[in-house]
């Protein structure tokens, strides 16, 4: 049984791995440290960034000259005497002027658009890289603690987040402070007075704005925690048809998803209406201040204070900074999101890694396979001793069979011989070196596990069975195959060892990929091999043809057989039977049942059923 | 668009968001102009009056388009998540209903996400379709005809600028969108290296390949990366260009208005007027780019929905047979049944087998032998190619689904729990069961013990799919929601396969006590497990070999000798 500590679900959670990950908005616990790690990562291509700053400050300087050029060759038309007038020269020198600006904009865009897109690909691609680098550098006991969809959405949802926050967020952040810096620098030279009347609307704008995020936050919230609901609940339900189907539930489930696609509905019409209200108000209050400039502006020209142009210039640029103060306030949202999502990427980097200390000239082809457990203490959960002082003595080529009830301890003297799990407090020898002596890298060359849950990978099946050993050539690998019993069906799939699996292994029967597995071993050729309930569900026929093969593969080696079958584990050199975290009794099976103790009486409730 | 009929229920909003949008923009579309006035005849003219009562008729316009606006969106939401409610119910009913075969077919995972999100794809699309296409067209017509009125002229500056962003768009989406694909695919690749990394870390570890795997994701993760940029790369044309063609006819446009004021056929404040217009109508070219990119995914989307709601389920309610009282009888006559869509040899073929009410048969065979496809005919998970499947002495096709399924319990290989109380997962069995009817059944089961150590018992949460429990208690969780139900026929797909042998041995005591008169078919690998059926039924490629008591097949049949003597074949303890 694989260790799952039975803790409730909340608790097994890392700490910031909230359900209400995924929502449209969430405060960071520690947002500076986090942005200061996330500058880092952005600094590793610094020049890209500096660069794209100095295109970013070239649009905005450009974004606002635009404005006044045009203006300026509209004032060529505004010249008046008694009549109108248009200074021609004066106006095409405008003009070419203005087509100079709009040519290096759209030049200054384009870099702005390449480099942007290169800063964010770079920084998320390391990113990706090193999470992935201390994924495969995590301690075992990280996986069995760590709700696997919730890693799995760290290291895809926040990571996107990131790419979009570099690529767009941090772009028009920092070119809207600028346009609404220089706007407002630029306006007060025209007319300190004017540019009060201008600002009072943008306060108003502010504060509109911030009310309708505050409510919009809400309803997308609440919108996305129904829709994460609704998506659990069709996975789950689409997952178990088989159940569904099988206890006519169909109706039932129908209803909830109902209920709930209900729900969601409401709410998304609130939430749709509100960020459909944001466009309208805007533009009223950016038209409402156009007016506000139009009068006193108006005011102000019939008594000289100011220009015409001046007026003109005014709307432009009040129209100029409207824009980016909305955007501000939405690029703000999506940054704070991006943090917190890299909060956890962090979260992730900063566990601590698998331990390899080891030193000791071990070499996994030369080890001999002699293995010492010496008052071995072990618990998964503090508290909760599994192991409480396990003596086990193996020598080099014996196959022992461990057997004992359901959460005995079985696959925890696996995982603590591999060095899955770290041991509490006694030692673990294999050929006499402490374990924690040992290159971990050497220790589990020299040692092949056949696991109860079969894992493979996609790729074809040839290239599964060579996963233990990369080197092997085909006809090793047919050989391994034939061995395991496995080489039968392989020859019977559409490509034989070129077949493509599916998902997962999908396509194979629980059987069939268990007998991969043990090709797998039977092609690492280990000096020690750990067969965990590696043949629970061949069938005993098919097991028992196996048998032999097994038998060829653990000559000359030593082997470790976890069952329940006792034909499975009857041949063994020694029984070890483990109850209460120890081991109770040891001994080849006829001396066991002759003991008539524990091991007794776990092989009579097997029988029971023969007995009568 | 067939979708079209989810809309209905909703017309009237469908039709008012349009309009209030349209009144929207029809305020949008007058506002340059009476700017304009107020340029030419209040500021030119130093009239403050004018400016007073222009601005003041300005701001009711800018109210009134407003509430259009905010109306628009009401009912644009309205119409839109109305929509897509119903559409995910029929959706989410088809799939309920489509039989196993079909739900194989499409895959759980590809089922999940047309559920979720190409729905959301469509719903999007039919919200933009209601507001922003209404107002990007209306947009779009509107400053052209506004623009043409103010002087014809400036439709130069439009038979140049227009064409030249109308290609300009067609040719970078065409370009952009395999790219897009491209990239998606590649993330999958990404996503799957990494779902297999988390998922199989114990291997990856035990067989030493970190280095190995860090180098696969590289590679996948650098592929990703290329295909990334070079689409970002080309979509980065995109707006500079768009951008200065319009730049450049707004050059044209303010020097067009300079001559036309010079021989003042024009005001000045109309010019720019006429910028405003010519920047939103080649603004709405830009957006309704972006909506055909919404279109075509959106479409995409909707074809996958569609081929769901297509789907006919193969397997359907029969005529309704009356309810026989055979009391829990099976036969199988003459049945042939091979996985739709699969070649070769039949997995179940030819099997004529007739089990009493109360009997107590098993079913032994290698892995592939159809033990499990033949059980999964008798509740119609599949329908048979030949011959027939008689429950109670009427043909299954001959009964309502629901009636049918009634009367079996069946407890599948993979226990399939649900994230809801360790007490409501076992009245899956029986909605109305009472506390003392669920402890019962548990107790059968052999799960009460260990759900009494849960932090609360029967009212545990059982977390998603019972990744919180082991596999052999998740076994007698899904015992325990057959038990409970009291079926006529209760069958075991090889489902305690992960209890050990102690626990095994109680569970059949318990069985055996609390199903009395009940029909059971046991699946099972290990002889002991089945040893005390009535009879065995050995299946061998499909074909029934035998079907007898222990002993008798001991006696007459090979297979059965052969499996007996792998399993018990030294046996001290024996006999």
């Amino acid at each position: 049984m694989p260790p799952v500590p039975s803790l409730d679900p909340k608790a097994q959670r890392g700490p910031g791995g909230k359900n209400a990950a995924r929502v449209n908005m969430e405060k960071p616990q520690n947002g500076k440290q986090t942005l200061k790690k996330l500058i880092r990562y952005i600094g590793g291509s610094r020049y890209l960034f500096f660069t794209l700053i100095g295109v970013m400050l070239a649009i905005t300087v450009l974004n606002l000259a635009a404005p006044m050029i045009q203006q300026i060759a509209i004032d060529r038309m505004t010249i008046t005497g008694e009549r109108l007038e248009v200074d021609f020269p004066g106006l095409i020198k405008a003009l070419a002027c203005l087509a100079g600006v709009y040519a290096a904009l759209s030049l200054f865009t384009y870099l702005q658009g390449l480099f942007s897109a290169k800063l964010s690909q770079i920084t998320v691609k390391t990113i990706r890289r090193d999470l992935f680098e201390k994924l495969v550098r995590l301690p075992i006991k990280y996986f069995d603690t760590h709700r696997h969809g919730d890693l799995m959405s760290r290291m895809t949802n926040d990571v996107e987040n990131i790419s979009t926050t570099v690529s767009q967020s941090i772009g028009s952040l920092i070119s809207g402070v600028l346009t609404v810096i220089g706007s407002v620098v630029i306006m007060l030279t025209y007319s300190p007075l004017l540019t009060l009347i201008c600002l009072s609307t943008i306060v108003l704008t502010v504060i509109v704005s911030g009310i309708m995020t505050k409510f919009m936050r809400k309803f997308f919230l609440e919108q996305q925690i129904l829709l994460g609901k609704l998506n659990g609940h069709v996975e789950e339900y689409v997952t178990g048809y088989h159940t569904v189907a099988a206890y006519s539930k169909e109706r039932d489930a129908i209803a909830e998803f109902n209920d709930t696609s209900d729900k969601l509905r409401i709410c998304g019409i609130k939430a749709q209406i509100c960020g459909g209200m944001m466009g309208p108000m805007m533009n009223c209050i950016s038209n409402f201040g156009f007016v506000l400039i139009a009068a006193f502006g108006g005011w102000f020209a019939i008594k000289g204070m100011i220009t015409v142009g001046t007026i003109q210039a005014f709307i432009l640029y009040s129209k100029q900074f409207s824009r980016p103060i909305n955007e501000i306030a939405n690029q703000y949202a999506n940054i704070q999101t991006a943090i917190a999502g890299a909060e956890r990427i962090f979260e992730v980097m900063e566990s601590e890694r698998e331990k390899d200390e080891g030193k000791a000239d071990f070499k996994a082809e030369n080890v001999k396979g002699d293995i010492s457990f010496k008052d071995v203490k072990f618990s998964y959960v503090e508290g909760k001793p599994v192991l409480k002082g396990l003596d086990l003595e193996v020598k080099r080529g014996q196959k022992i069979a461990i057997v004992g009830a359901t959460g005995s301890g079985k696959t925890t003297i696996v995982n603590l011989l591999t060095r899955f799990y770290e041991i509490d407090g006694g030692s673990i020898t294999v050929d006499g070196i402490d374990l924690y002596d040992i290159p971990k890298n050497e220790l589990r060359k020299s040692i092949a596990i056949v696991l109860q849950d079969t894992v493979l990978f996609s790729g074809t099946i040839g290239e599964n069975i060579s996963y233990g050993r990369e080197d092997a050539d085909i006809s090793e690998i047919k050989a391994a195959a034939e061995k395991a019993y496995a080489d039968e069906f392989i020859r019977r799939l559409p490509d034989g060892y070129d077949t493509v699996l599916a998902e997962g292994g999908s396509n194979l029967s629980q059987g069939q990929r268990q007998l991969l597995s043990i090709a797998r071993a039977a092609l690492a050729d280990p000096g020690i091999l750990i067969l965990d309930e590696a043949t629970s569900s061949v069938d005993t026929r098919t097991e028992m043809h196996i048998q032999s093969a097994m038998v060829a593969l653990m000559k000359n080696r030593t082997s470790l057989i976890i069952a329940h079958r006792l034909s499975t584990i009857r041949d063994a050199d020694k029984i070890v039977v483990i109850d209460g975290g120890k081991v109770v009794e040891e001994g080849s099976h006829e001396e066991l049942l002759a003991r008539q103790g524990c091991y007794y009486r776990l092989y009579q409730t097997q029988f029971a059923g023969n007995k009568t | 668009m067939k979708f079209l009929k989810y809309l209905k229920p909703y017309r009237i909003y469908a039709l008012l968001a349009p309009l209030f949008m349209l009144g929207e923009v029809t305020v949008d579309l007058l506002q340059p102009k009476l700017m304009s006035a107020i340029v030419d005849d209040g500021v030119l003219k130093y009239d403050l009056r004018v400016i007073l009562h222009t601005g003041i008729l300005m701001m009711l316009l800018i109210l009134v388009g407003g509430a259009c606006g905010v109306l628009s969106s009401v009912f644009s939401g309205c119409a839109s998540q109305g929509f897509s409610r119903d559409l995910r119910s029929d959706v989410f009913s088809k799939v309920m209903r489509l039989s196993f075969q079909q739900t194989d077919k499409f895959t759980t995972g590809s089922l999940v996400t047309r559920l979720t999100a190409d729905i959301t794809a469509i719903q999007q699309m039919v919200d933009f379709a209601l507001r922003m296409f209404v107002r990007d067209s209306i947009m779009f017509v509107g400053g052209i005809f506004m623009m043409l009125s103010m002087n014809v002229r400036f439709g130069l500056a439009l038979a140049v600028a227009m064409p030249i962003e109308i290609v300009v768009v067609i040719f970078i989406m065409k370009r952009a969108n395999p790219l897009y694909t491209e990239v998606a695919k590649r993330l999958d690749t990404v996503n799957s290296v990494m779902q297999e990394n988390v998922s199989g870390s114990r291997v990856v570890k035990a067989c030493v390949r970190e280095d190995h795997e860090s180098a696969r994701f590289d590679v996948a993760n650098t592929d990703l990366m290329s295909a990334n940029l070079k689409v970002q790369k080309l979509v980065a044309i995109l707006q500079p260009l768009l951008m200065i063609v319009m730049n450049m006819s707004v050059i044209a446009v303010i020097w067009i208005g300079g001559r036309q004021v010079d021989a003042e056929e024009m005001k000045v404040g109309q010019v720019m007027a006429a910028v405003t217009y010519l920047t939103r109508i080649l603004m709405g070219i830009m957006m309704l780019s972006m909506m055909f990119q919404t279109v075509s995914r959106a479409s995409a989307s909707a074809k996958r929905i569609a081929e769901v709601l297509g789907t006919e389920p193969v397997i359907s309610d029969g005529r309704g047979a009356a309810g026989c009282s055979g009391k829990g009888s099976v036969s199988f006559r003459g049945v042939t049944f091979s996985y739709p869509g699969s070649s070769g040899d039949p997995v179940v073929c030819g099997i004529d087998l007739d089990i009493a009410p109360g009997e107590n048969i098993a079913i032994l065979g290698a892995t592939g032998s159809g033990k499990s496809s033949l059980v999964d005919l008798i509740p119609r998970f599949y329908d048979t190619d030949e011959g027939e499947v008689l429950v109670d002495g009427v043909n299954v096709r001959d009964y309502a689904l629901d009636d049918l399924r009634g009367r079996i319990g069946i407890v599948l290989q993979k226990s399939e729990l649900f994230s809801q109380t360790a007490a409501e997962n076992i009245r899956w069995g029986n909605k109305n069961a009472d506390e003392e009817e669920v402890r019962l059944a548990a107790e059968t089961a052999q799960a009460d013990e260990f759900i009494m150590t849960m932090p609360e018992g029967y009212d545990t949460l059982i977390a998603e799919k019972g990744a919180s429990l082991s596999g052999g208690q998740k076994q007698r969780m899904s015992i325990a929601r057959a038990v409970i139900k009291k079926p006529e026929i209760i069958i075991f797909d090889d489902s305690t396969s992960a209890l050990d042998l102690g626990t095994e041995a109680k569970l059949q005591r318990a069985l055996r006590e609390n199903l009395s008169g009940t029909t059971v078919i046991t699946i099972a690998q290990r002889i002991a497990s089945v040893k005390n059926c009535d009879r065995i039924a050995v299946l061998d490629h499909g074909r029934l070999v035998a079907c007898a008591a222990h002993q008798e097949l001991l006696d007459t049949c090979g297979i059965y000798q052969e499996i007996y003597r792998s399993q018990v074949r030294t046996s001290g303890g024996e006999d």
